[in-house]
């Protein structure tokens, strides 16, 4: 008894009521499938030993066990890497301009790219998404521009938004990347209803919806999961746990083992994986992706990782970490450093190449940073759309109150910053 | 409450309960109880051992002729009708939410399921946040979802996903998704026996919440049109349907489906004194409120269902003449 099953077991099956007959000696109750015990007992929760870490690659990014390799031509493999650390870059430059007070608010993704890019690069671009906040290298692998990733942080005329909303909140209907809300766990048992949607659409679609371990103790979380089992729906659910939820360690999140092993609880077949080994989260996103869709059911990655940077430009993780902790994870076990040994391992990359790109890529992300803050913010009338379909007369109303003061009194608000 | 006006008020409370101590006792006792408390309430015997309730009278409106053949209906039969219509018309559209699937608690979705199929009527766990959040889920997918709340009671639970999420869906993603195709249904209102937990009409906690519509209506014809509006509607919508109406209200109603329009009150009755406005059940007891108010104060009074709460139609109410 215990939670130490291996990867994605046991088997999924019909839970069927079962056969009544009052003849038998064997439990019949409708609500459990199992035998009598006469020995009191109590199953010891097991998180000395918990559920083992699926990797790849050690720390060094050399591949452990080859047939596991997943053998990725040279092109994809360097596209992992390029999105990975223009993520990183980009991360660089937009907590920077939040220091300098160009744009509001800003939340970095140090440490956490592995998990972005491994599992976005294994599904189907038409698969939806649904995220959390920490995710934006998903995004990226899907070629959502730089330009348009500024243009949110920024709140420009550009944003597909419309500039409603905090930075970092994407959204793209192109690419199918529900748009990003603040309350945590909302996007999950949504998640589920789209698989179901898309099960009974037979659109050969899976549904990943990313969460942290935090956000996985709302009630929010519980709900989709069960909901996902019961309705047998194609869905990933892939946890980062990546250590803290902003300055609450794990240890004040759950005292079980980790969100890998509640999935069995429900039902769901649920892995492990080494979050940082991006070879890894590739793998299990691969095969979860091929059964989910095939099998009419959920799956549970719990991606193991950790938060180098703080929560957010709001957090100053000093407060509650220590340095030495930090820069263990980023010396030491880095989704980055990881690939980039690998790949130069492989005579894929060298340092000639890391010192060309890092140039580039940087150039890349100024020039989009120095577009997106000349641009005009959106118009002021943008507050009173899209509230509903069609615009009622009161939201009218004031939309065109608001015209008014404006015309009486525009010179004390930065309308010059604003498309008319 | 200050702590020496509560204790001033426990005082009096107290003084009452003692001095009437008696006479519950008395009056039980002469009502027969000690003669055997599992007598039945018989009809002509005493008043005191039926249980008593408020009464209200539900008014029919005549016939509706214009949407082609009609069928004697009471509201849960209505419900049914526009839901049959839905499933009928809109392939995507699914009905989910605790014991739907066996024909509903009230009965509201019976013989769905096996006419349409358990993919398309199905139960959920029990879990409103869950019910809700996956409806909004069916609908950004593009998909039509029709989620029942089993009572209004227990919508709290949702209210983040209502208020944080379904309504703000459209708004905050500039127009790129939405949960237009969601509707919510839950039974609402007083029944007279529901005590706090299965009478509650907690419209007033969405009133002001903008990206949804919240609809009541007052009557079977009412119920079918409003719900086949809300569930076509392209936004969010919550239609409470008055549970006291379910088997009470009876009136004719046209089989086909038919629209009756969202944020457009109703004047149901012309007055020149007074204007007084309810919603659901409250417009029948509003109805005999004008009625005496005519009769024994010479009160002309107008009286408008309001229908949709939110938004609502503020030129019917505040019309100036």
């Amino acid at each position: 008894m215990g939670v130490s099953s291996p990867a994605f077991s046991p088997q999924h099956s019909q839970r069927q009521q079962q056969h009544f007959s009052s003849l038998d000696d064997k439990p019949q109750f409708p609500g459990a499938s199992a035998e009598f015990i006469d020995k009191l007992e109590f199953i010891q929760p097991n998180v000395i030993s918990g559920i083992p870490i699926y990797r790849v690659m050690d720390r060094q990014g050399q591949i452990i066990n080859p047939s596991e390799d997943p053998h990725l031509p040279q092109e994809k493999v360097l596209k992992f890497y390029k999105t990975m650390t223009l993520l990183n870059t980009m991360d660089r430059i937009l907590y920077e301009s939040q220091r300098q007070g160009r744009i509001s608010f800003y939340m970095t993704n140090y440490g956490e790219e592995g998990t972005h890019v491994g599992s976005a690069a294994a599904l189907d671009n038409t698969d939806l998404v649904f995220g959390q906040y920490r995710e934006a290298g998903v995004l990226m692998y899907r070629n959502y521009p730089l330009e348009l990733f500024m243009a949110q942080c920024y709140g420009n005329v550009s944003d597909l938004g419309k500039g409603r909303q905090m930075p970092v909140h994407y959204g793209c209907r192109e690419r199918h990347f529900v748009t990003i809300s603040s309350p945590l766990a909302t996007q999950i048992p949504q998640a589920v209803g789209a698989a179901y949607a898309a099960k009974r659409a037979n659109a050969n679609r899976v549904i990943i919806c990313y969460f942290g371990e935090g956000a996985a103790s709302e009630g929010d979380a519980h709900a989709g999961f069960n909901f996902a089992a019961t309705l047998e729906c194609p869905i990933i659910f892939f946890c980062r746990n990546n250590g803290y939820a902003i300055s609450t360690p794990t240890s004040e999140q759950y005292r079980g083992d980790g969100i890998a092993a509640r999935g069995p609880g429900y039902g769901i077949l649920s892995i492990r994986v080494d979050g940082n080994d991006v070879f890894a989260v590739y793998n299990a996103t691969k095969e979860a992706r091929r059964r989910a869709v095939a099998e009419n059911q959920p799956f549970l990655i719990e991606a193991m990782t950790y938060r180098i940077g703080h929560h957010s430009t709001s957090d100053d993780s000093s407060a509650y970490r220590s340095v030495d902790e930090v820069n263990y994870w980023d010396k030491q076990d880095h989704p980055i450093s990881r690939l980039r040994q690998y790949l130069q391992s492989r005579g894929w990359w060298d340092d000639e190449q890391e010192k060309a790109w890092r140039k580039q890529s940087r150039r890349k992300v100024m020039e989009a940073f120095e577009q997106a803050e000349r641009k005009l913010k959106p118009s002021p009338s943008l507050l009173f759309s899209d509230v509903y379909q069609e615009m009622p007369t009161q939201l009218r109303k004031q939309q065109e109150s608001l015209a008014r003061h404006l015309q009486t009194y525009g010179e004390h608000y930065p309308l010059d910053h604003f498309e008319k | 409450m200050g702590m020496a006006a509560t204790a001033a008020t426990a005082g009096r409370l107290l003084r009452l309960r003692a001095a009437g101590t008696e006479g519950p006792w008395r009056r039980l006792r002469a009502a027969g109880l000690p003669r055997g408390f599992l007598q039945p309430a018989s009809a002509d015997g005493d008043a005191a051992q039926r249980r008593q309730v408020a009464h209200f009278t539900f008014q029919p409106d005549p016939e509706p002729l214009e949407y082609g053949q009609t069928q004697k209906m009471n509201l849960f039969q209505a419900v049914t009708s526009a839901l049959d219509n839905s499933l009928a018309k809109d392939p995507t559209a699914v009905i989910f939410g605790e014991d739907v699937a066996f024909g509903g608690v009230f009965r509201c979705t019976v013989g769905l399921r096996d006419k349409y199929g358990k993919d398309r009527v199905f139960n959920t766990p029990l879990c409103e946040q869950g019910i809700v959040g996956f409806g909004i889920g069916i609908a950004v997918a593009g998909a039509t979802a029709i989620a029942e709340i089993q009572f209004a009671d227990y919508i709290f639970p949702a209210f983040d996903q209502i208020v944080n999420e379904a309504a703000k869906y459209r708004y905050r993603s500039g127009d790129l998704f939405n949960c237009g195709s969601l509707t919510i249904r839950s039974p609402w209102g007083c029944v007279g026996h529901g005590a706090l937990y299965h009478s509650q009409s907690p419209e007033a906690f969405f009133a002001h919440c903008p990206g949804i519509k919240v609809v009541i209506p007052r009557s079977p014809f009412q119920a079918k049109g409003l719900l086949l509006s809300c569930i076509e509607d392209k936004n969010p919508c919550i239609f409470f349907e008055p549970k006291i109406l379910y088997r009470a209200a009876v009136e004719q109603v046209p089989i086909e489906p038919y629209n009756i329009p969202l944020s457009q009150a109703e004047v149901i009755q012309e007055g020149s004194d007074v204007t007084l406005v309810a919603w659901g059940t409250q417009v029948h007891v509003i109805r005999e409120v004008a009625s005496m108010a005519h009769e024994k104060l010479g009160v002309s009074c107008e009286v408008i269902d309001l229908r949709t709460i939110i938004p609502w139609d503020v030129d019917t109410v505040c019309k100036l003449y």
